[in-house]
């Protein structure tokens, strides 16, 4: 209450100052009136009595500012008057005010929009209840090093039975679903999920209901729910749609629920497109061991992800004997966040670093300024300081001028950093995007507004202060006797100036060395031979389902109507179909070779099997080491063939003629003989290695035809793969006019996905480098312009002493070259040391290239000489007569 | 300029103020004069630091201002005790003569 009071006095003293201040000026003037009454009547005359009291009380003024300065709000007062005058300051010098305010806004804005990144990305919590105890489940074999396996059945009910780590434990596994009946026949991914999955999350359906556990068994009613978009489009939303009925991939199921427009899909892995329904049926069973789920835990309470591991890992070594295929496999466990942001930690902690930098840099180079014009000001802060101000009270209105400055910097660098997230949202990989949907709202979070306010307020100290505390001891004397003169600069202030550069040009070192690495390895990157050509490849997927493609012959039939037509256009030079694209995902599976057909559990081989089209090589520019590509002879009635690439000969027939062999899929199924070795591609990306790799021509085994299916077109060179989309739509539809076409792509485009968090990162370093080069290079230049200033009169009489111009130059390039060589040792210390963090993003390049720093020093080194040179041929021009004269 | 209250422990005006008060609803001058009285002539506060408790006791709701005229027909404000203030001079009372009488107890010792 007390609190209250007083804030609403403080106000009313504020906001009715005139109406206070005649009650304060009444209530004193009745004090002394009636103390001149007790006077008057012990005899004195009126005036007399008033005289004395007045003596005795001192001045009347003094006695009110004492009253006055009682409350807080005289403090608001004084900070407003100096906001005012430090406005006015500003005011008075626009061109320095410009510089400050606009580094200022760059250095804040960049803080900002990698901020909003970080936050977006890893520091908000997920939109699930207790998101912090969620997990996800996946598995490793460390004998054979194969990481972020997707899960078997068997392995999830015995980790949720057995492990008594987690309260819960649900599945899912990703499909392409066909919708048909209820309107046109369309693709969407879709998800087959557990009954619990919903409720472990804590998210509920917006209509209707989630699975029930009899839903879960295969043969159980087949349930479905909807996206809120999928409900919205197809369904019109139609509020009656729960108990509608509709086609997915053949079957008929029943809508249960609609999930709400803001429900998350980021329980999952954020590649690839959310889903648009999920489907009932999941199936699980203690004997299934085929890797087709992606787990989701809710830990118990207290237990760590470690613990839970080895929890789980107990579990997995008892129930390894009993199949092979669950030999050598251990729980891999990672936050939900974790797993959502992905790799993405480095690069962006790696950015948030950058940015820091380049804020430390705009720090250094305003105190520089502000140290300049405080010397100029020596003059105002010495009379001040007569006239009774203490040193307190520069330093208090030197920092609010310093905060006026940080406050424009900071509101123009919020819309700036607005602007920036549209370009980072640009730049950003899509997976970067879809992991955090906010980010694409830019800078509007609240968390983020008042991350730029903690900058602002930090970089008042960090540039304000230095310069406040060295003005606020002004020589009041030695200062006041020069009058008008510019004083001397203190050879504290200049060290202290020249330190500051110094560590300017570290930063800026840094800053380009990350950015040259970034550089490097992205050249690295495009250089890499992927072991097919991308260029003029136009890749698209026709999902082929329904009642008509049940039987594998129709399917093959449909893909040999479809590349004939497709190849016959004009400016097509092959087309082929293909289960699976290299880096979009190919399968991986166990096979047998013949002649080692049991081998030890554990050791059994495994190859990613591609099917394709006998034009498949020729499509993609895959190089056949030796034998022969498949032709249309490979049908059902020839002899069984494969074709095997270099890597798989080099894991499983070292030093052996691999044409001839035979070997086969699974445990069963027909012996194939190998015709071929095709060259190693680099089937996860530039930056992943070679995977042994098998090819099965789809006309011998048109069962094998489930899953993706994309037809893969090379254009000749003149013609763009784009340009052909239409046409060759055209020719799948005159095959058959229901099939769907999707995921419409270059293989360009395709090979540069899994690089473009790389390309995200040196784009935005090599920005954030470029203006650390161009700060640092004005502070140079700033400190070189203001000592020439201060030393006209030395450098003159140098000149009239018979100096020539060529050892002034000498003189002043030399001054600003050893702070730059200063500079460039320290970063090169300072950059060896933190460019090891970034070993994860680079690719082709060791953290402590010699190349890029060599480079980095000659580009800062010559941009140092540069940034002297111009304020060193000011100095060589001095006139000695002007120069003497002038003081 | 004399001034005798900076002899004053920190604090003890306030004390003083709302004892003067606790006899009956007084001006500033009143209040002066009664603290000057009392105390025989060994407190004599000075305005500023005077009117600076009576700001402070007033935005914390110990004591409560009203303008009223005074017997030579000129407008002063009156204070008056506060609920709240009656409170705190009683418990701030019983902790002086606590202290006090410590402290007495102390300087007697030796």
């Amino acid at each position: 209450m007390s609190f209250l009071r007083n804030i609403n006095s403080g106000l009313r003293s504020l906001f009715r100052k005139e109406q206070v201040d005649r009650e304060l000026d009444e209530e004193l003037g009745a004090y002394l009136e009636m103390e001149a009454a007790e006077k008057m009547k012990q005899g004195m005359s009126r005036k007399d009595a008033l005289r004395v009291v007045r003596l005795e009380r001192g001045n009347l003024e003094v006695t009110k500012e004492v009253v006055r300065s009682g409350g807080w709000e005289s403090v608001v007062e004084t900070c407003w008057r100096d906001l005012r005058f430090g406005l006015r300051v500003l005011r008075n010098s626009p061109g320095f005010t410009a510089v400050a305010v606009l580094t200022l806004a760059l250095g804040i804005g960049a803080n900002t929009v990698i901020f909003s990144a970080v936050y977006a990305v890893l520091l908000k919590p997920l939109p699930f209840k207790d998101s912090d105890r969620l997990v996800f489940i996946e598995k490793k074999n460390p004998p054979r090093g194969w990481t972020r396996n997707p899960i078997s059945s068997a392995e999830i009910i015995a980790w949720h039975d057995q492990s008594g780590a987690f309260e819960d434990i649900a599945a899912y596994t990703q499909r392409n679903c066909v919708l048909t009946g209820a309107g046109e026949a369309e693709e969407d991914p879709c998800e087959v999920i557990s009954s619990n999955l919903f409720p472990l999350l804590a998210v509920a359906p917006t209509r209707g209901r989630t699975f029930s556990a009899e839903e879960d068994r295969p043969q159980g009613p087949r349930v479905a729910i909807l996206s809120y978009g999928l409900w919205q489009r197809r369904f019109a939303a139609d509020e009656k749609v729960i108990g509608r009925a509709f086609d997915v991939n053949g079957d008929s199921y029943t809508v249960v629920g609609v999930m709400p427009s803001n429900f998350s899909h980021l329980y999952a892995s954020p590649f690839g497109s959310p889903p648009e329904l999920w489907l009932s049926g999941i199936g699980l069973s203690p004997t299934l061991v085929s890797n087709e789920y992606f787990g989701i835990g809710r830990l118990k309470p207290g237990i760590t992800l470690q613990q839970a591991e080895a929890q789980m890992n107990t579990v997995s070594e008892r129930i390894e004997p009993m199949h092979n295929d669950l030999k050598g496999w251990r729980a891999q466990l990672m936050t939900l966040r974790t797993n959502t942001s992905g790799d993405t930690r480095v690069a962006l902690f790696v950015l948030m670093g950058a940015v820091i930098f380049v804020l430390l840099i705009a720090c250094a180079n305003i105190a520089n300024l502000l140290l300049a014009r405080g010397s100029g000001r020596a003059n105002e802060f010495a009379v001040r300081n007569a006239l009774g101000a203490d040193k307190s009270r520069i330093i208090r209105q030197l920092l609010t001028e310093s905060l006026v400055l940080s406050i424009a910097g900071g509101v123009l660098g919020v819309l700036l950093a607005s602007l920036g997230c549209k370009a980072l949202v640009a730049l950003a990989p899509p997976f970067l995007l879809k992991s955090a949907p906010g980010l694409a709202a830019g800078a509007t979070d609240v968390r983020v507004l008042a991350f730029a306010l903690v900058a602002v307020i930090t970089t008042t100290f960090f540039f304000g202060l230095a310069p406040a505390l060295q003005n606020a001891r002004p020589n009041v004397i030695e200062t006041l006797k020069e009058a008008g003169r510019s004083a001397p600069q203190s050879p504290r202030s200049r060290r202290f100036r020249s330190a500051l550069v110094v560590s300017e040009i570290a930063l800026a070192m840094v800053l380009l060395i990350g950015a040259g690495l970034m550089v490097r390895t992205l050249a690295g990157l495009n250089r890499v031979n992927l072991g097919f050509n991308p260029t003029n490849v136009l890749t698209l997927r026709v999902p082929l389902s329904g009642e008509r493609y049940k039987e594998p012959q129709a399917r093959a039939q449909f893909w040999e109507h479809v590349v004939s037509a497709v190849e016959s256009l004009p400016g097509v030079e092959a087309a082929s179909v293909s289960r699976g694209l290299p880096i979009n995902g190919w399968v991986g599976q166990f096979f047998t070779i013949l002649d080692d057909p049991n081998p030890p559990a554990g050791q059994v081989p495994a190859a990613n099997y591609v099917v394709i089209g006998p034009h498949y090589f020729r499509a993609m520019e895959i190089p056949l080491r030796r034998g022969r590509t498949f032709n249309d002879h490979d049908t059902q009635s020839g002899e069984r063939v494969v074709i095997v690439n270099e890597e798989l000969v080099r894991s499983y027939w070292p030093g052996q003629n691999p044409l001839g062999k035979q070997l086969r899929i699974g445990g069963q199924g027909p012996w194939r003989t190998v015709v071929g070795v095709a060259g190693d591609v680099l089937s996860q990306g530039p930056d992943g290695g070679f995977t042994p790799e098998m090819y099965i021509p789809y006309q011998q085994f048109p069962w094998l035809m489930e899953g993706p299916k994309h037809l893969v077109v090379r254009t000749s060179a003149t013609v763009r793969p784009e340009s052909l989309v239409h046409p060759v739509t055209e020719e799948i539809h005159r095959v058959d006019k229901d099939q769907p076409v999707a995921d419409i792509a270059t293989m360009e485009e395709i090979a540069q996905e899994p690089i473009k968090q790389q390309r995200m990162v040196m784009a935005l370093l090599t920005s954030f480098a470029c203006l650390a080069l161009v700060l640092s290079a004005l502070g140079i230049y700033g400190v070189l312009s203001y000592s020439i200033a201060q030393r006209t009169r030395e450098i003159g009489l140098r000149l009239a002493l018979g100096a020539d111009q060529g050892s002034v130059l000498r003189l002043i390039v030399g001054t600003g070259a050893r702070l730059a060589l200063f500079g460039i040792a320290a970063g090169t210390a300072v950059a060896l040391a933190l460019t090891r963090m970034m070993t994860d993003l680079l690719y082709g390049v060791r953290p402590a290239d010699p190349a890029t720093f060599t480079v980095v020093t000659i580009v800062l080194a010559s941009t140092s000489i540069l940034a002297c040179y111009i304020p060193a041929r000011r100095a060589m021009r001095v006139d000695p007569i002007v120069a003497l004269r002038y003081e | 300029m004399p001034d005798k209250s900076s002899d004053l422990v920190q604090g003890t005006l306030d004390m003083l103020v709302l004892k003067t008060l606790a006899l009956e609803p007084m001006h500033g001058y009143g209040i002066s004069v009664r603290i000057e009285q009392i105390s025989n002539g060994v407190f004599r506060p000075n305005a500023g630091s005077l009117f600076l408790a009576i700001q402070r006791l007033q935005r914390d709701g110990l004591i409560d201002g009203e303008w009223k005229p005074t017997e030579n027909n000129r407008r002063a404000k009156y204070y008056v005790l506060t609920q709240k203030g009656r409170k705190r001079l009683n418990s701030e009372t019983q902790e002086w003569s606590r202290q006090a009488a410590a402290i007495a107890k102390i300087l007697e010792a030796s």
